[in-house]
């Protein structure tokens, strides 16, 4: 593959898509700070809402960074003027790559962080820590498949069901880590414990990710054209 | 205590009211240091100040509450109002960058040291002193335990920073997603309709904790001190570029403090009549509501009178206000040192207090004088 990249334009792409995603984005960090809210006031029934607003505001921002720089962009077709630029199909994945990692990983990182602070600093039982990180694991993972496949598939039917599917999963994903013994023991604990089974799955979710965004960096990249 | 590096005084134009919004935020700096050295003697935390003297006094309960309900709203409106003029200034991306290295930093950094040795001072005082305060008998018979749990970190008495830091992100996000014509058509409405308001938006905020409400030093926000602090960081933003809009207030200044007297008045005796049964229920409606009215209608009758009298330069208040921000952040280690020293001295609890509020500021402006003023520091705290 000869590397002969635009990077001033590829660097403008990604400039534009992370221009676009601010109002989404300061939505987010309000979501971010409200379920925040509910888990500082200390109640069971709060870390419940809390903690389903924080899993919802991760889920959003996969989605909604695919559908702007991606989905919405096809549907207007301002793929007719990123032709008329000088990019090549290549610059033009990598700009798409870079910019939706980019609109994405921000708040993930901000919202993780979060999460894991909430847990070492508050009286909840630090071994949660292995659980959330799985949880967020399987964010990644569901928006890494999403990516490839809005990369790959133009029909909006098919982007919107593996999107759907991949976020819903998350539900029986949380049943089966509750039947994990070793998982499950961990979280009611204070001590934060890397079983076998945990660290194969985190392992899995991330190498499944990278793979599934190193695939589609390739299978685009070696495109000839924009179609 | 503030942290905006925004140059004060130019005296004209838009920036007409900024030694009065400066001095203020000296005036309110001092109250926080009287206030912490006075809550050792107030009946009413005798139980729960680490700092608790043996002595105390209902006059001082019946002095602390007032300027207690009024500095911190205080200290937001001036906060609120040097991040519109920052905005105004260098735009959005500067007010980030401004953030971070006068709030962000200055925070991560005095967070752990302050923390440290105030955890550090009370673990000595709890095992050294002949006359501990109950707070400390408390964490004396705790640390005899063979494996006493930690207590979850908090945010201190920087909670300020934290908030302020919280506010500035929500500001980003207000204006990115076009709330800014919420404020706009708020102030619209004129100073009266404004002051009349005020109180009920910050009601939910006094409803939501406990009377005296207490310092949201948890890490996580805190429902109640946004609701209580937000409006009155709102109302400064409000109020950037509009310099005569208070002027319709100014001859409501006496009879707002002298209804804020009553109504003070008024929260007392509720504060007596409701007493809690347990110290961490929240606020009774009727007492939530009289402190809503001290902290709005004392709020604006600070910055009428501040505005109308504090307008201009000031070489002594300047200096305070430039000292102000190390001042607060040092102050409460040096002061529980002393305080805690004190516990043991037979001394008459006027002149401890004297003594510790003395000592207190010598000690922290004369540190300000050498090691801020003329230094690099000057830039992140100075």
């Amino acid at each position: 593959m000869k590397l002969d990249l635009n990077w001033p334009t590829i660097r403008l792409l990604v400039v534009k898509d992370w221009q676009l995603f601010q109002k989404q984005l300061a939505a987010y960090v309000l979501g971010g700070i409200v379920a925040l809210g509910f888990l500082g006031l200390a109640k069971p029934w709060a870390f419940y809402i809390g903690s389903l607003l924080l899993i919802i505001v991760q889920v959003a921002v996969a989605c909604f960074a695919i559908s702007t720089s991606l989905l919405i962009e096809r549907k207007e077709q301002t793929l007719a003027f990123v032709m008329s630029l000088p990019v090549s199909p290549l610059d033009f994945t990598i700009a798409k790559l870079a910019g939706n990692l980019l609109t994405f990983l921000v708040p993930f990182a901000v919202i993780g962080l979060a999460t894991l602070l909430v847990i070492l600093s508050t009286p909840l039982p630090d071994g949660l820590v292995v659980f959330a990180l799985l949880l967020f694991g399987h964010i990644l993972l569901a928006y890494c498949a999403s990516l490839t496949v809005a990369m790959q598939v133009e029909s909006e039917g098919w982007n919107t069901f593996v999107m759907i599917a991949s976020m819903v999963l998350i539900n029986p994903f949380i049943m089966l880590l509750g039947q994990i013994e070793s998982i499950r023991e961990v979280g009611r604990g204070e001590a934060i414990v890397w079983s076998g089974d945990a660290v194969l799955i985190l392992s899995a979710q991330l190498l499944l990710g990278l793979a599934l965004l190193a695939f589609t960096a390739w299978w685009n990249g070696r495109k000839p054209a924009f179609y | 205590m503030s942290a905006d590096a925004t140059p004060i005084g130019a005296g004209t134009g838009p920036d007409a009211r900024f030694h009065a919004f400066d001095q203020l935020r000296a005036l309110a700096m001092l109250t926080g240091v009287l206030f912490h050295a006075a809550l050792a003697y107030s009946p009413l935390l005798h139980r729960l100040w680490p700092t608790a003297d043996a002595q105390h006094s209902p006059w001082v309960d019946a002095l602390v509450w007032l300027p207690h309900l009024v500095r911190m709203p205080l200290f937001f409106v001036v906060a609120g109002f040097f991040t519109a003029a920052l905005i105004a200034r260098r735009g959005m991306d500067g007010l980030l960058r401004n953030r971070v290295r006068r709030i962000l930093v200055p925070f991560l950094v005095a967070w752990p040291l302050v923390h440290g040795s105030v955890s550090q001072l009370t673990g000595w005082a709890a095992q050294a002193l002949d006359q501990p305060s109950p707070l400390l008998l408390m964490l004396r018979e705790w640390m005899a335990q063979p494996d006493p749990p930690a207590l979850p970190p908090s945010t201190g008495h920087l909670w300020f920073l934290y908030y302020l830091l919280l506010f500035s992100v929500m500001t980003w996000a207000g204006r990115t997603l076009g709330l800014g014509a919420l404020l706009r058509r708020w102030r619209a409405l004129g100073p009266h309709v404004v002051a009349l308001t005020l109180p009920l938006l910050v009601l939910p905020g006094f409803l939501g904790t406990q009377a005296p409400h207490p310092a949201p030093e948890s890490l996580l926000p805190q429902f109640w001190a946004i609701a209580l602090y937000g409006p009155f960081f709102a109302l400064g933003a409000a109020l950037h570029g509009q310099a005569d809009w208070l002027a319709p207030l100014r001859s409501r200044v006496w009879p707002a403090a002298l209804l804020c007297l009553l109504l003070y008045a008024a929260f007392l005796w509720r504060l007596g009549v409701d007493a809690a049964p347990e110290p961490w229920a929240t606020a009774s409606w009727p007492v939530a509501v009289l402190e809503s009215l001290v902290a709005a209608f004392g709020t604006l009758a600070c910055l009428v009178a501040g505005v109308r009298w504090l307008d201009r330069p000031n070489a002594w208040m300047s200096y305070l206000a430039r000292s102000a921000y190390w001042v607060y952040l040092t102050h409460l280690p040096i002061l529980f040192a002393l305080q805690y020293l004190l516990l043991d001295v037979a001394l008459a609890w006027p002149w401890k207090f004297v003594l510790g509020v003395a000592a207190t500021l010598a000690l922290c402006v004369g540190s300000y004088e050498l090691c801020v003023r003329r230094t690099r520091l000057a830039h992140w705290v100075g």
